[in-house]
């Protein structure tokens, strides 16, 4: 009887404080992470937020692929490389400074999109998952052919690429680029959330849905594939050159599986088809993989006074395939949208206020 | 009983003839045959559809009908014969440019976007080129799908999740799909399945509603169900095995033998 009651206030409580738009939610996301550099964490955690904002373009990119438009890329690796290597050639032939090299970057990662949409177009499903699978593999061995090391530099990529920021000391630089990404997250996240709820983003969905039943409706579908092709690899090969300006560095990884794949655990856990859900994502896997994981973990062992064996490395991945595994198992559908759903049940919960929440009923179900 | 349909039949032949020809034919269909395999599901089928005409296509179950609407709608191509609308050959052409031509169909069974809203899911149909430009002056987008759904009854369920709506209202949603590209030739793939007897009976109400409202559109209807069609149009062709194997008034369609025959599941002598 208490017990009920109290959760009854709980939930009641909650539905009051979670009374807030999801744009306001994002707004105060933004906010936070505007105030980070100012909590003193170290260069190694901005760092580590750095990448965590290029990942979070890359998988918003892929999201407005697969998750609006439903054409299946596991090749992704292959815009994120072209905007890494152009990058790095512009910079090492022509010794263009980075405002030219990023824009080209884009540009020319654009233009691979569009034109991959074209072969890709004339498959479907697992078969256009495997063919953008090919693409970003071919082109790893083709950066690393012996013939070609002039050019590619072989293995080892392109070295010293220009930093963005050259003239500010080292601390501050980190800082400076905490900012330039933070914001060019902000405006690509926007950018794609505009397209992916406009009129044109209907169309995507559309195609998502059933690519018949769109052509019946008169969607010029392949035009719209393209355009979707072409968009996501504009922003995942913002997201390429923008880490290879940060590590200064453009190597043939940047092809491999590896980045191929992150992109779709990033966008799983945040939750598929939303496009705010691949950042939640993102931070979620950084915070894991590369902070708890590499940093904090490795810590509190040695607090014990134990130290890790170098195997490690590789239980690492498992343990956070593992943990990933298990967030999408429980929430299938992100753990953003689980979260959003949840603040529309509260909200609901609050509009039916005087015959009590409906959460409180769906309680009452549960213990029946 | 039988003088009087003979004479309704010849006046209604009169009056398309005293139009003086101007009566166009918008669809011209000359010898279609489409086979799966050995089976010819299209048998070296003909007809004409003229400007304004309201056409009723019945046949028993694996006639033909909807393989012939995919040949219209260009989503099938035949293996021979020739389709023309407007006097241009049609066939091969891509189906979303056939919709921006001028024929919309809809699906037996239907499809719906069900991630998106109804209202969004009429809205796809007007982002097309042909859907875009019909809007009128003045009118957006939203305002447009919303007067579309209403036509068909649809507005409470605006912005309710295709996935949430129920058959009968979806198969009125795959009409007003149709409807939003303001297609001249609409062929609509049995609207009437699946629907209990109130819910044909609005629909039958508001398919006249848009034929009065727009005259010059053709209407082909593809049923099982003579009944239905019987209020509603007044030609009716109808396919067995692929074959047209009769056509005209649904009073001589409901006395023509071979058609009882047909539906009853007689013998039929084959040629
Ligand atoms: N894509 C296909 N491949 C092979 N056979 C097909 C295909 N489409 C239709 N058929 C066959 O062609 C014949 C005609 O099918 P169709 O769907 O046109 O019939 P229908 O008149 O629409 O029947 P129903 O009243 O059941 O809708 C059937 O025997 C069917 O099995
Ligand atoms: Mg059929």
């Amino acid at each position: 009887m208490v017990r009920s009651y109290f959760r009854r206030a709980y939930s009641s409580f909650t539905a009051h404080v979670f009374d807030i738009p999801p744009r306001f939610m994002a707004f105060l996301f933004f906010l936070l992470l505007l105030t980070v550099p100012a909590m003193q964490l170290g260069s190694y955690v901005l760092r580590l937020l750095i990448m965590a904002n290029i990942f979070a373009i890359f998988a918003v990119s892929w999201d407005l692929l697969v998750g609006r438009t439903g054409q299946i890329s596991l090749g992704h690796a292959l815009f994120f490389g072209i905007g890494g290597y152009t990058s790095g050639l512009l910079f090492q032939f022509f010794a263009l400074p980075i405002w030219v090299t990023i824009p080209a970057a884009v540009a020319i990662g654009a233009l691979a999109g569009f034109l991959i949409g074209f072969p890709c177009l004339r498959v479907k499903g697992p078969y256009l998952a495997l063919i953008t699978m090919a693409f970003p593999l071919i082109l790893s061995n083709l950066v690393k052919w012996s013939p070609l090391e002039p050019i590619f530099g072989g293995e080892l990529g392109f070295r010293s690429l220009p930093p963005f920021f050259p003239f500010l000391p080292f601390t501050q630089a980190i800082m400076a680029e905490y900012y330039l990404i933070l914001l060019l997250l902000f405006v690509s996240s926007i950018v794609i959330y505009k397209i992916a709820n406009s009129k044109t983003g209907i169309v995507f969905v559309s195609i998502l849905d059933d690519e018949v039943a769109s052509k019946a409706c008169g969607i010029n579908v392949t035009r719209y594939k393209i355009f979707a092709f072409t968009i996501s690899s504009f922003f995942a090969s913002l997201a390429g050159c923008l880490q290879a300006h940060i590590l200064k560095l453009a190597n043939p990884p940047m092809f491999s599986l590896d980045i191929s794949f992150l992109p779709v655990i990033l966008t799983f856990l945040g939750g598929i088809g939303t496009i705010y859900g691949p950042i939640v994502g993102s931070y979620i896997y950084v915070i894991l993989d590369r902070y708890i994981m590499s940093i904090l973990l490795p810590k509190a062992f040695e607090s014990v006074g134990w130290t890790l064996p170098r195997e490690f490395d590789f239980a690492k991945l498992l343990i956070f395939t593992l943990i990933v595994l298990v967030l999408i198992i429980k929430w299938p559908r992100g753990l953003a949208r689980f979260a959003t759903d949840e603040l529309q049940n509260l909200e609901e919960a609050r509009d039916l206020d005087e015959r009590g929440p409906r959460i409180w009923k769906r309680y009452k179900k549960t213990k029946h | 009983m039988n003088e009087d349909l003979e004479f309704g039949r010849d006046t209604r032949k009169l009056n398309t003839e005293v139009k003086g020809g101007s009566a166009m034919q918008v669809l011209e269909v000359e010898n279609i045959t489409k086979s799966f395999g050995g089976l010819k599901a299209v048998d070296n089928v003909s007809f004409h559809i003229d400007e304004g005409e309201l056409v009723g296509i019945i046949g028993p179950n694996g006639a033909g009908k909807t393989t012939l609407f995919n040949l219209l709608s260009c989503f099938l191509s035949p293996d021979s014969g020739t389709i023309k609308f407007k006097g241009e050959n049609i066939i091969g052409m891509a189906p979303h440019k056939v919709v921006n031509l001028g024929i919309a169909r809809t699906f037996q069974v239907v499809r719906p976007f069900r991630h998106l809203p109804v209202i969004a899911n009429v809205m796809v149909a007007l982002k097309s080129p042909r859907g875009a430009k019909k809007i009128e002056w003045l009118k957006t987008m939203e305002r447009k799908a919303a007067d579309l759904l209403e036509d068909v009854g649809l507005s409470e369920l605006m912005l309710e999740p295709a996935e949430n709506v129920g058959h009968g209202d979806l198969k009125r949603l795959e009409i007003a799909k149709a409807l939003a590209t303001e297609p001249d030739v609409l062929l609509l793939d049995e609207p009437f399945g699946g629907l209990n007897p109130l819910e044909v009976d609005f629909l039958t109400k508001s398919i006249l509603r848009m034929h009065l409202d727009e005259p010059r559109r053709s209407i082909i209807i593809v049923e099982h169900k003579l009944y239905a069609l019987m209020k509603l149009v007044k030609e009716v062709k109808v396919l067995h095995r692929g074959k047209k194997i009769a056509e005209g008034t649904p009073e001589e369609i409901a006395n023509n033998k071979k058609v009882v025959e047909v539906y009853m599941g007689g013998p039929i002598k084959h040629a």
